[in-house]
């Protein structure tokens, strides 16, 4: 069966998605007063040079997640 | 005491989102006239000033750490919560400043809406109102504030606009607080939260809903809640099956809803976001492989300021006070009083002194890379490696900082939210060589360790310097990567760190905290030191009974049999003399510990005096070795401050029972690992009782730094004698 949603993860560098929700609740709780709202628009900007952080772009700010982080937003595919 | 006026002026509190320009706003309006507050009965440290308004009366402002929301993540952040929630806390506003980025304005408002709803009077200053009219912004404030229902001025920090408006505004809000009664809450509770805090009036008498909430939904660690409190609380969210983690992000997103028409209604923006300087520069600054081998080039360039650029300023501090000293002796002439000022008093604090160009240097290289917006994106590139460690990206920020001085590393740790990788850093950070720990260095390395050049270009004096920089930062990671082994807690841990836009250094920023960590350090570890430097001086110039006498007696008899000529006589004396003094009795009951790591018995006053505070083992050894040599060659005076005599005196000396040399390569070694290992500062241990509020994890610190530090000597002293 076809995935019904992409993560962060799953982007290539400048592709863009929007979100659908955030899976971890204390995370969720932590992105969306940051302004990482379920429907908006996330670009993939790099991925660090050691392991994998993730360096996005929401609305114009730019975020870092971990991998771990980067993996519960679900994102439209 | 002067705290008692302080108390009865009113309270402003600064708020905000990180990084929307809080602490430029703070500085503009307290200047110099701030500090790191020490209200009474208060553990956290947070920064208060002093501000004025046009009409010449004043309040406290009260500088709270940045904060999304009162859903809190870090220690700084539940700071805010707990202070809000309060209004029995010594730091409850009685009005807030509320510092919004208006060029993020829909993601600045959600802080605002929770305070609001706390009822507490808040004016909104729209921050950085300079590059939101050159990228075309254009905000309708009445309107803005007709909608919020709270006054709105649209200022700029840097640029320094609009902020006589503010005070003004602000002053009129602190006079008519009656607007109170009218209370409209932004948010509307659910049914749900509305039984909840029907019931928590009903227990607890807490009269805003608002607070009612946020109070269950922080009660397990609201330090101000009492046992019984909390269990009313427990029972409350059992019987109504509240889901905080749930609520939270609905209620987040409720508010969202409510307040991001008002703020598309109010702001007119260009459309979209162009690519700017900052996403060119990221391309490079956070580049898979550029991005590292930059940083790495930045920290040597750091090195080298530490190693090489103030170097002049100290030499130029420790002759000034070798010219000081001399003057107040021949003006004074001898006796015991000029001996304390010039011996105890004067060469405490050029010990403190001769630190603040390398602290200056240091935290202003350290200041201009937060400033700019550089130390979020080290975050951002070092997680995963500081992760293996125990640690967090945001560690980075404090270990690079305790190269200058352990304290204001360890506060800075507070915005890390993983108890566990705070903890681990914390307890790792005094391993980086700070500050206090080069003057050490330098003297004995020009001891023991020849300046040839290795290699064809290293000097291999610099090498050995470099390697005890690289043996504290090794350590450091070796001890996250034991600790995090042995503790393994599983609590959630966070990078989500927003990035900010690169800036040009707001310079008044950088110089206040480089002046406030200044001043820090003078009033802080300076106080240990001036002190341990005449308690020191006294025990070194008196002895138990009429000992000194008998010593110097003898001692002259003894000169005399050996024909010894008069410089000679009184060195010899001195020696003796010093001996014979309290402090000559403790360092030669203390010698059988230290001797297996090469160390005589002055030496071991050094180590016991330095205790206290690592930087007063130069002072020690220099007044331990120049004791009434003063006379000295001329020479040796003009050429270089105490050093150069200190280290030829040094060279000299020989064990009193073999006879041995006892400044060898291998004990010279054996101290360099000494120093920078060992737990030697009193201010650290007191900031890390505070910072993680018991004395367990400090006495810990202690000891297993002591240990490692003394097994460490003595097995590069085995390796190496
Ligand atoms: N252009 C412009 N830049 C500003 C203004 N105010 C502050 N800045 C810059 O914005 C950046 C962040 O400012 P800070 O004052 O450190 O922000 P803060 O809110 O205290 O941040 P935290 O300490 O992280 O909470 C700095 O580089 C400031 O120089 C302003 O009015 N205009």
């Amino acid at each position: 069966m076809q995935r019904r949603y992409r993560t962060i993860p799953d982007l290539k560098t400048n592709e863009s998605a929007r979100t659908i929700s955030i899976t971890d609740a204390t995370l969720a709780c932590k992105l969306t007063a940051m302004g990482v709202l379920p429907g908006t628009r996330i670009e993939m900007v790099r991925t660090s040079p050691f392991g994998k952080a993730y360096y996005i772009k929401v609305d114009g700010i730019r975020i870092a997640l971990r991998e771990e982080e980067a993996a519960s937003i679900l994102l439209e595919v | 005491m002067m705290w008692k006026e302080e108390d009865r002026l009113p309270k402003v509190g600064m708020v905000g989102n990180p990084n929307a320009g809080k602490s430029t706003v703070f500085n503009l309006l307290t200047g110099l006239r701030q500090h790191t507050g020490n209200f009474p009965g208060v553990t956290v440290e947070i920064k208060t000033g002093r501000m004025r308004f046009p009409s010449g009366s004043e309040a406290t402002l009260i500088d709270f750490p940045g904060t999304y929301s009162l859903y809190p993540t870090s220690s700084d952040e539940k700071l805010v919560a707990a202070v809000m929630t309060n209004p029995a806390d010594t730091f409850f506003p009685d009005a807030l400043i509320y510092i919004a980025d208006v060029t993020h304005l829909e993601r600045h408002l959600l802080l605002l809406t929770q305070l609001l709803d706390l009822n507490l009077p808040v004016i909104l200053a729209l921050n950085m109102s300079d590059t939101a009219s050159e990228m075309g912004i254009k905000v309708n404030a009445a309107k803005l504030s007709d909608q919020l229902g709270l006054p709105v001025i649209s200022i700029s920090g840097r640029k320094e606009d609009n902020i006589q408006r503010l005070l003004s505004e602000l002053e009129k809000m602190l006079k008519a607080p009656e607007k109170a009664s009218e209370y409209k809450p932004f948010y509307k509770l659910t049914d749900q939260e509305k039984q909840i805090t029907d019931a928590i009036r009903h227990n607890l008498s807490i009269e805003n809903p608002y607070r009612a909430l946020l109070i269950l939904h922080h009660h397990q660690w609201l330090p101000f809640l009492k046992k019984q409190q909390k269990e009313v609380l427990d029972a409350i969210a059992i019987t109504k099956d509240f889901q905080s983690l749930r609520t939270q992000v609905d209620e987040t997103l409720d508010r969202y809803d409510k307040f991001m028409p008002i703020v598309r209604e109010s702001i007119h923006q260009p459309p979209a976001f162009p690519s700017t300087t900052t996403d060119k520069l990221d391309a490079v600054l956070t580049h898979r492989i550029g991005g590292p081998v930059i940083f790495i080039a930045v920290m040597l360039l750091i090195f080298q300021a530490i190693f090489d650029w103030s170097g002049y300023p100290m030499d130029a501090i420790e002759n000034g006070f070798g010219l000081l000293s001399e003057w107040v002796a021949s003006a004074l002439g001898e006796g015991w009083f000029t001996e304390l000022l010039t011996d105890g008093i004067l060469a405490g604090m050029s010990g403190i002194l001769v630190f603040v160009p390398q602290i200056a240097l240091l935290f202003l290289l350290i200041s201009i890379l937060e400033e700019v917006g550089y130390m979020a994106r080290v975050v951002f590139m070092f997680d995963k490696t500081m992760r293996r460690f125990g640690m967090n990206g945001r560690s980075v920020i404090s270990l690079i900082s305790g190269s200058a001085c352990a304290v204001p590393a360890i506060m800075s740790s507070r915005t890390i939210g993983n108890w566990q990788e705070r903890l681990i850093t914390i307890m790792v950070t005094p391993f980086v060589s700070c500050s206090a720990r080069i003057p050490v260095y330098l003297v004995l390395i020009g001891l023991a360790v020849p300046a040839v050049k290795v290699g064809g270009i290293f000097n291999a004096q610099s090498l050995v310097f470099g390697s005890m920089y690289a043996l504290g930062v090794l350590t450091a990671f070796l001890a996250g990567w034991a600790m995090k082994k042995w503790l393994r807690t599983r609590e959630p841990s966070f990078l989500a760190i927003e990035l900010p836009e690169y800036r040009m250094p707001h310079w008044k920023n950088v110089w206040l905290s480089v002046w406030e960590k200044v001043v820090a350090f003078v009033a802080g570890a300076g106080k240990i030191i001036l002190v341990v430097s005449i308690v020191l001086w006294a025990m070194s110039r008196f002895g138990p009974g009429n000992a000194i006498s008998d010593a110097t007696l003898t001692a002259h008899q003894e000169a005399r049999e050996m024909r010894l000529d008069s410089t000679q006589t009184e060195d010899f004396v001195q020696q003796r003399r010093l001996e014979a003094s309290f402090a000559g009795q403790m360092g030669k009951s203390f010698e059988p510990l230290i001797r297996p790591l090469g160390y005589d018995w002055k030496i071991g006053i050094a180590l016991l005096t330095s205790f206290a505070a690592r930087e007063v083992f130069t002072g020690t050894l220099a007044v331990l070795y120049n004791m009434g040599s003063e006379e000295g060659d001329i020479n040796d005076r003009t050429e270089n401050a105490a050093k150069a005599t200190l280290r030829s005196k040094m060279k000299v000396e020989t064990f009193s029972d073999t006879g041995q040399p006892v400044y060898t390569l291998a004990t010279a070694l054996s101290l360099l690992v000494f120093y920078a290992l060992a737990m030697q500062c009193f201010s650290t241990l007191a900031v890390v009782r505070r910072e993680t509020g018991s004395w367990k994890w400090a006495a810990m610190q202690f000891v297993a730094m002591s240990l490692l530090a003394y097994f460490g000597a003595w097995a590069v002293y085995r390796i190496f004698s």
